[in-house]
């Protein structure tokens, strides 16, 4: 509500000008597609943020793997699966909130996960298995394999590993 | 009496008490008997929470219960939280919470009014414990409105703590627990929703379910946070939440909250369970610094990776392995979810594994309780259930109402059974219910339960099953876990304080310890590694074993 006072404010002088206008005055399309261009580049701009968002997860837990700190490596496969951990997810409550989605289509289809942006049900749920597997792995061969499992699902996702 | 020759005609009786006609084997044989004596035992005022049509989601969360010994005479007592009633946009009735007094003949005593507990703000939780350490159970109540903690002078009369800890707004689930282990009980307050009583008068159904107007939320509903109060003795408490790590960081719709050693550090940890968001999980390091660790534990969502609708969660070694499984009630067309514990804070979705799924499935569930009711060695499972909207009357979705019945399920090797229909007049109560606590309130040594339920009088169900073994109460202050070994099997109980749906049950140990005359071996752990033990313990008493 509170944000509707300014633009009515802007719009209500144009629309006064030219009293009988058949079509919607050029500086208003403008302002609109200026509009758009920001609006876009904001969606783009959040996709690419959680992008950068796993992409700090996947090369955390790298380290941790190279360190041999399995418990912790297994945590973040788990942040990644889940698009980051509970302050993300309390941000996205409040996007959703506000009627914003980035996947609605593929939310309705049950691809994704409401507010979710990059990270599919299916690869969640495979990022979370490899997850638990190292987090249980006894073995150096089982939790190699834990990880391998780990970064086809990032790798399908991010496009690198 | 000796059960080694007893069991089998008990286990007859039962089995014919539960066959009504039709093919026996296509009955489930139940062992459980369960009586409605609500009425009878004087328990007839009913727990209000907002209209009929429940416009606003407050009105549909229902109140939780207490069963405490509030006058030290080893019975257990009654504190029922009570909300508010409503009328069009008008308050009609502030409903007080209620006080009744055991009187150890299977009738209760309203002593509400002289107790001076009576909250009048439109309650939601409870929690107990020995906040001032004067040996008598205190009572953490949580409303919407500000929480009020009232301290048991030792003889069921109340004092307020001016300036007690809590929050002020909608407040859920609590619980009292020494977090830092020095000795007294921190508090930890859950909170659901940021909403004024203005709002919850104006609301109007709107959103559309089923082709029914319905109450908005929980989406779309600014997140209270959840807050910890450390208590720092004389009656003192501060706001520790960030200092201990529990800041609520999501603003996720918290309803229950229990502390457990989860890991077996000799610390309690908190599970939280959220509405419509993952829920937490966090870790105390012993000190009373916690880490929020439910997502790579494994118990923060389903075996989908998906999160529930958490609304109520029982504690307890189902699997037999020793350590506390978890599990969680969850809403309607969606599973409650069992977590077993691997060890190492590690959890696993075994909900299908276990015969969960399906009697889970359709019903909204709420309190819950893990307990052995029939004595038998293992822990049974009860689930309070009861939809949030009145209008599922009208939906005709095949069973789904407004008011539901209970689930009682049995243990049996590594599979739940559902035998809530074979199990007595009790499980036949059909009423929208919430809260549940246990405790043995009869003294006969079996646990009973009792049940909150929404505009009604709460549900006694005296447990008169046929006892299929001895029994032992362990009330043991401080203790974490104790285990009892019979016949070379070790039964293991953790403390818990919290859990169910906002309740609080007896904290006392309680073993179903099957056809044995003694226990061969009682041991008692405490958080700073005392070990107790005792050998040869008679069966089938109360016993008392001061810290």
């Amino acid at each position: 509500m509170k944000y509707t006072r300014p633009l009515v404010a802007l719009l209500v002088p144009v629309l006064a000008l030219p009293a009988l206008a058949q079509e919607t005055p050029k500086s208003m399309v403008a302002t609109y597609s200026a509009l758009a261009d920001g609006i876009l580049a904001l969606r783009r701009t959040e996709a690419e943020f959680v992008r950068a968002l796993l992409d700090s997860h996947l090369q955390t837990a790298k380290a941790h793997v190279k360190e041999g700190q399995w418990q912790a490596a297994a945590a973040q496969i788990a942040l990644f699966a889940n698009e980051g951990d509970n302050a993300i997810g309390g941000i996205r409550k409040r996007l959703l909130e506000g009627g914003h989605h980035h996947n609605a289509a593929g939310e309705e289809q049950g691809i994704y996960e409401p507010g979710y942006v990059i990270v599919t049900k299916a690869a969640k749920q495979k990022a979370l298995a490899a997850s638990s597997a190292l987090r249980q792995a006894q073995t150096d061969e089982a939790r190699k394999q834990a990880w391998q499992q780990f970064e086809t699902v990032a790798q399908e996702l991010l496009g690198k590993s | 009496m000796n059960f080694r020759a007893g069991s089998f005609l008990t286990l007859v009786g039962a089995g014919l008490g539960a066959w009504q006609g039709g093919s026996p084997s296509a009955v489930p044989v139940s062992s459980f008997h369960f009586v409605d004596r609500s009425a009878s035992a004087g328990l007839r005022l009913p727990t209000w929470c907002g209209r009929p049509e429940k416009p606003h989601i407050l009105e549909s969360g229902g109140t939780g219960l207490a069963l405490f010994d509030c006058d030290g005479d080893r019975d257990l007592d009654l504190y029922l939280v009570n909300g508010w009633r409503l009328q069009g946009n008008q308050v009609v009735e502030r409903g007080r919470n209620l006080l009744y007094r055991n009187r150890g003949d299977g009738t209760f005593e309203d002593i509400t009014a002289s107790a001076g507990a009576g909250d009048e703000r439109w309650g939601t939780g409870v929690a107990t414990g020995d906040v001032d350490g004067d040996g008598d159970i205190d009572l953490f109540a949580s409303n919407f409105g500000p929480d009020a903690l009232y301290l048991n002078r030792g003889d069921c009369t109340f004092t307020t703590l001016p300036d007690g800890p809590g929050i002020d707004g909608w407040s859920t689930g609590a619980t009292l627990f020494d977090a830092d282990r020095d000795g007294d009980l921190d508090l930890y307050v859950a909170a659901y929703i940021d909403c004024t009583l203005d709002q919850v008068l104006d609301a109007q159904p709107t959103l559309d379910w089923h082709g029914l107007k319905v109450m908005l939320g929980p989406f779309g509903l600014e997140g209270k946070g959840n807050r910890y109060f450390e208590n720092l003795g004389g009656g003192r408490f501060r706001d520790a939440t960030e200092a201990a790590g529990l800041v609520d960081a999501g603003l996720y719709y918290s309803f229950s909250v229990a502390a457990a050693d989860f890991d077996g550090d000799r610390d309690l940890d908190l599970y939280v369970a959220n509405d419509s968001n993952p829920n937490y999980l966090y870790q105390n390091d012993g000190r009373g610094h916690f880490q929020e660790v439910g997502l790579w534990s494994g118990a923060a969502l389903d075996e989908n990776g998906l999160a529930q609708a958490g609304m109520g969660q029982a504690i307890g070694d189902v699997d037999g392995d020793g350590d506390p499984d978890l599990l969680v009630t969850n809403f309607s067309q969606d599973q409650s979810t069992l977590y077993a514990n691997l060890g190492q804070l590690m959890f696993e979705d075994v909900t299908r594994r276990w015969g969960l799924r399906e009697p889970t499935f359709m019903p909204l569930s709420w309190g819950t309780i893990l307990a052995d009711f029939d004595l038998d060695r293992d822990l049974d499972l009860f689930i309070a259930n009861g939809h949030i909207y009145p209008q599922a009357d009208r939906a005709g979705i095949e069973g789904i109402r407004f008011k539901q019945p209970n689930l009682l399920l049995a243990k049996e090797g590594g599979r739940f059974t559902d035998l809530s229909q074979q199990s007595g007049p009790g499980l036949a109560v059909i009423e929208s219910s919430r809260g549940v606590a246990a405790g043995d309130l009869d003294g006969d040594g079996d646990v009973d339960l009792v049940v909150a339920n929404v505009d009604a009088p709460p549900t006694l169900l005296r447990n008169d099953s046929p006892p299929r073994g001895a029994w032992l109460l362990v009330d043991a202050p401080g203790a974490l876990r104790v285990s009892a070994q019979v016949d070379g099997i070790q039964l293991v109980r953790d403390f818990v304080a919290g859990g169910s749906y906002l309740s609080a049950s007896d904290p006392c140990f309680h073993f179903g310890l099957g056809p044995v005359d003694w226990v061969d071996q009682l041991m008692l752990l405490y958080p700073d590694g005392t070990l107790k033990t005792l050998r040869h313990v008679a069966v089938n008493q109360r016993l008392r074993i001061p810290r």
